[in-house]
């Protein structure tokens, strides 16, 4: 026989048994303890609708145990109760609870100041269902989409109907189920009928079943997710149907809450299992199914002791017991389990011995989905027993088959309970009738406001039992519709698992360049930069600094933005684009350029070069390169210009190649004249360099002479190892991203992003040289003209230290702060910090010297600086 | 949420292969000359609970703008161009 663990106990169990059932053959009877108070709690629902049989299964925490099938070598606990769930010392709660009101840790530990932060952990230690296991690993769970026609949630028979009405009409269908199908449901003649429409279903061509698959939610699109063993599945379909049926309502009377109180529609899946839900039961119910139940429980060997019934069902009720026509249980007695049940009549009151209590009066819709879609605007048919409850086998299905085909489906709301009169509202929150009178004389007078203050319907089961004795509540205190009115329903509406939302969701894609494990293997660190992997430093940063200042170094820059732009519009492209002149570029000359948005603030910068015949190859910095591409595409679109524009970042290499003796490298390999002549500073040329065709260009962020050497991305580790061998003798060494900061911050040219802001314009960034305010117009050009008038309230400036403050270091002058650094280094070329950063300007100019506080301790002394700290001529850059 | 674009290139896909830009400004997109239609052009917008033009970036698909009619109050979507 097989078995799972329990406790350290072996419970063998049968096929088609869930872990509760087979802990209830076992004779279990206290399946948990509750949130707060700690009361003993046992099988309610048998459906997974309520909190109680909450176990943690396989170090899984709040694992509905009647909804989980058995399986052999499962290991099983109760994760509440000390010492045990059977014998709770904190079961003594429940007679404190006079100094527990709802509300208590708003009310009480707020003196002395730190005593809740004192208390917290034990408190928390007490409360709570169990916990999670953070020394597991992660899994890595998949997600799956479904584009289906129709997603049907539920497969009862109004839901199996819906789907094969869709089906025969030709749509795609996926219908999904918590259990599975048939499984939730007592022997007779709906399981029957499901079990038959089932079959069909699981034949149909164009039906997908998710049998174990539980909607948790209905979202805007729409889109229902579906949690199953196998995946996430993210089903968008067109149509959605609800048809999540209904359950018996949760009977409100004191000790509501006992072991061995059953809600009707378990009473009798248990009994139809031939488990004994009590040996001795009272019985009330409204309805003719009640009749159902009660002839089951008796085939199962329960002796009835009494029924509550109408006086419409009263007279056909058989057997020896006690028939209280008219009839209702107005209280349940016992401590640790069910001892008797009162039931009141015409006044009167009969107190009965028993040891199981079982309600089948009223349905309650399982409205949540359903309530979840209309709060999100999706229009949703609800169809069966979850929109009109009560519905016949035959009518049930005959609205599924409705509302599959496309017809339109009716709802009714049953009546609102009436206000609960005692015992435990809310199973979950271990919320009674007197904690929501108390909440209700402290002023929270309506659904949404008791739900938050006492968080009743917050719990794992959100609100499906007590959602609608919460409204009833407040309607017998205030009528309007805006107290008593439904709380909103949110996701999840089934307890779901963090690791199944984010199923599907990986690592963060990774960039790599072509010369990535070039990198690695000469010990390159490497950072993000964007989505991008990018060498941080290669080990000595000084070594690589002075490579660039004093020898010839590369640097992999593969990851800038590239765009080939061409077509007969695209030099009137980019001059309405492009604040710096564009039509008068000469053939192979390259500009700097900045980008601007509407608003005349800078997002991005680059180069611009012109290629000739009015073909241009655009650079950006990297990361941008995607919105980059928006952009450009937006406004070629906008203005409906003739142009094409190749993104040509990902097919690319570029690799910069710098230094004094840059030069007499490049020349060793290359197949053409690389002389100042040939390629001036800001030229670029179509240049074969160890046989591979590049596009150089002559460009200046590090502040050396510089060839930036453009190439098909697959010829990338040659053309690397090729520049390596040639740099030998010149004492080569590549340069990383630390070194980069520096040798660019000499020459104080800015980084977008680090540098700039929101709120940067050309003009703060003293940056006015790129922006030719006398063109006619460009994209910000008349947003910088609306703001020329305005003075600029801060500037970006140039300042030097005797030595390096820290990056974002404050900036004070006469005692007031006025301003901040963005970057700073120690130049070891020049001697000193350098650094930029804004400087306020309240109207009173800009100060000259400043003093930086970094929170090191030291207050460093600087002078605010105009343009470049390293060359200000340029004469090294221009070489 | 999983709201589903019709792309007249590349059929009907979910949203997060989008990127949005929001609505249209009024009067359209582009170059204004004039200093006081291009501030509200640029910087107001009229958020209307309703129909309302917008541009949508397929950067997860065919690269191409879109400009389409959403519903703010629904989501439904219509009129892609």
């Amino acid at each position: 026989m097989t078995s799972f663990d329990f406790e350290g106990r072996a419970i063998p169990f049968e096929p088609g048994d869930s872990i509760a059932t087979a802990l209830y053959r076992a004779r279990v009877r206290i399946f948990s303890r509750s949130f707060k108070y700690h009361r003993p709690r046992g099988m309610y629902c048998g459906t997974g609708d309520c909190p109680n049989c909450m176990m943690t299964v396989d170090g899984e925490a709040a694992t509905r145990t009647c909804v989980t099938p058995a399986e052999p070598g499962q290991r099983v606990r109760r994760s509440t109760g000390w010492p045990s769930a059977d014998f709770d010392f904190l079961a003594g709660l429940w007679w404190l609870r006079a100094l527990l009101p709802v509300g208590f840790y708003y009310k009480s530990m707020i003196k002395p100041a730190g005593f809740f932060a004192t208390v917290e952990p034990s408190i928390r230690r007490l409360a709570g269902l169990g916990d999670v296991d953070t020394a597991a690993p992660p899994t890595d769970r998949e997600r799956r989409y479904h584009h289906p026609d129709l997603c049907v949630i539920g497969a009862g028979v109004a839901g199996l109907g819906a789907a094969l009405a869709a089906a025969a009409a030709g749509q795609t269908v996926v219908i999904c189920d918590e259990g599975a199908i048939g499984e939730k449901l007592p022997s007779g003649p709906v399981r029957d009928r499901a079990t038959s429409l089932a079959v069909s279903v699981r034949s149909a061509a164009g039906i997908t079943v998710l049998e174990r698959g539980t909607a948790f939610g209905v979202y805007e699109g729409p889109l229902v997710p579906v949690v199953a063993a196998d995946a996430l599945h993210l089903v968008m379909p067109r149509r959605v149907v609800v048809a999540t049926g209904a359950m018996d309502v949760h009977g409100a009377f004191a000790g509501n809450d006992l072991p061995g109180v059953w809600l009707g529609r378990g009473a009798a899946l248990m009994a139809s299992r031939g488990l004994r839900p009590a040996e001795v039961a009272v019985v009330a119910i409204d309805r003719e199914e009640g009749l159902e139940h009660l002839a089951m429980l008796e085939a199962a060997g329960v002796k009835i002791a009494a029924v509550a019934a109408p006086a419409a069902l009263a007279g056909r009720i058989r057997g020896g017991a006690r028939v209280f026509a008219g009839g209702r249980i107005a209280a349940v007695g016992g401590l640790k389990r069910v001892r008797s049940a009162v039931i009141e009549v015409g006044g009167s009151r009969h107190r009965i011995a028993c040891d199981g209590v079982v309600v089948a009066v009223g349905l309650e819709p399982r409205s949540n989905l359903a309530r979840q879609a209309a709060a999100a605007s999706v229009e949703v048919a609800v169809v069966g027993d979850a929109g009109r409850p009560g519905l016949s086998l035959a009518e049930a299905e005959a609205d599924g088959r409705a509302a599959g085909s496309g017809g339109a489906t009716t709802t009714a709301r049953p009546d609102l309970p009436e206000s609960p009169a005692a015992g435990f509202v809310c199973l979950c929150e271990d919320i009674t009738v007197p904690d929501l009178d108390l909440a209700w004389h402290e002023g929270f007078q309506s659904t949404e406001l008791l739900k938050r203050y006492s968080t009743v319907s917050m719990g794992p089961c959100q609100g499906g039992l007590c959602h609608r004795h919460l409204q009833g509540f407040v309607r017998a205190r205030a009528p309007e519709e805006i107290s008593s009115g439904p709380t909103t329903a949110r996701p999840p509406a089934r307890p779901v698992r963090l690791e199944d939302v984010a199923a599907g969701a990986r690592y963060p894609l990774e960039y790599r360049t072509a010369l990535h494990d070039r990198h690695l293997a000469i010990g390159g660190t490497m950072e993000w930069a964007g989505a991008w992997k990018r060498v941080e430093r290669y080990g000595n940063v000084p070594d690589e600094y002075r490579a660039v200042r004093e020898r010839v170094s590369v640097m992999d820059v593969s990851t800038l933005g590239k765009y080939l732009v061409a077509g007969p519009d695209a030099t009137a492209f980019l001059e309405g684009l492009y604040p710096c002149r564009v039509a008068d570029l000469r053939s192979h000359r390259s500009r700097y350029t900045l980008l601007l948005n509407e608003a005349g603030y800078v997002f991005d910068d680059g180069l611009v070069g012109s290629l000739g015949d009015g073909r241009y190859y655009l650079t950006f910095t990297s990361g941008g390169a995607d919105v980059v591409e928006s952009w450009l595409r937006d406004w070629a679109d906008t203005w409906g210009h003739d142009v094409y524009l190749a993104n040509q970042t990902y097919t690319l290499g570029a690799i910069n190649l710098c230094g004094p003796k840059a030069r007499e490298v490049l020349s060793g390999l290359a197949g053409g004249a690389v002389d100042a002549k040939a390629i001036p500073y800001g030229g670029l040329a179509s240049v074969s360099v160890a046989g591979i065709d590049c596009l150089v260009m002559r460009v200046g962020f590090v502040g050396e002479l510089s060839f930036e050497l453009h190439h098909p991305r697959s010829h990338s580790v040659a053309l690397w190892d090729a520049l390596l061998e040639a740099g030998r003798p010149f004492g080569i060494a590549p340069h990383g991203l630390e070194a980069l900061r520096l040798l660019r911050l000499e020459k104080a040219h800015i980084i977008v992003g680090q540098d700039t802001d929101f709120d940067s314009t050309p003009h703060k960034l003293g940056l006015d040289w790129a922006v030719k305010m006398d063109k006619p117009h460009f994209v910000g050009r008349t947003a910088l003209e609306r703001m020329a008038a305005i003075r600029p309230n801060r500037m970006l400036r140039g300042l030097r230290f005797p030595e390096a403050p820290a990056d974002g270091a404050q900036l004070v002058a006469s005692g007031q702060r006025v301003g901040y650094l963005t970057s700073s280094r120690f130049s070891p070329s020049l001697n000193l910090g350098v650094a930029l950063g804004w400087i306020y300007d309240d109207g009173a100019g800009i100060p000259e010297t400043v003093e930086a506080v970094d929170g090191s301790g030291r207050v460093l002394r600087g002078t605010v600086t105009h343009g470049p700290f390293y060359d200000p001529q340029g004469a090294r850059l221009r070489a | 949420m999983a709201l589903m674009i019709p792309c007249p290139h590349c059929g009907r896909r979910p949203y997060g292969e989008f990127w949005a830009s929001g609505e249209l400004p009024e009067g359209g997109h582009g170059v204004e000359a004039d200093v006081e239609a291009d501030y509200r052009r640029v910087w107001l917008r009229r958020n209307v609970a309703g129909d309302q033009r917008e541009r949508w970036f397929h950067h997860a698909g065919c690269r191409r703008w879109l400009t389409l009619t959403r519903n703010t109050i629904t989501n439904a979507i219509h009129d892609v161009v």
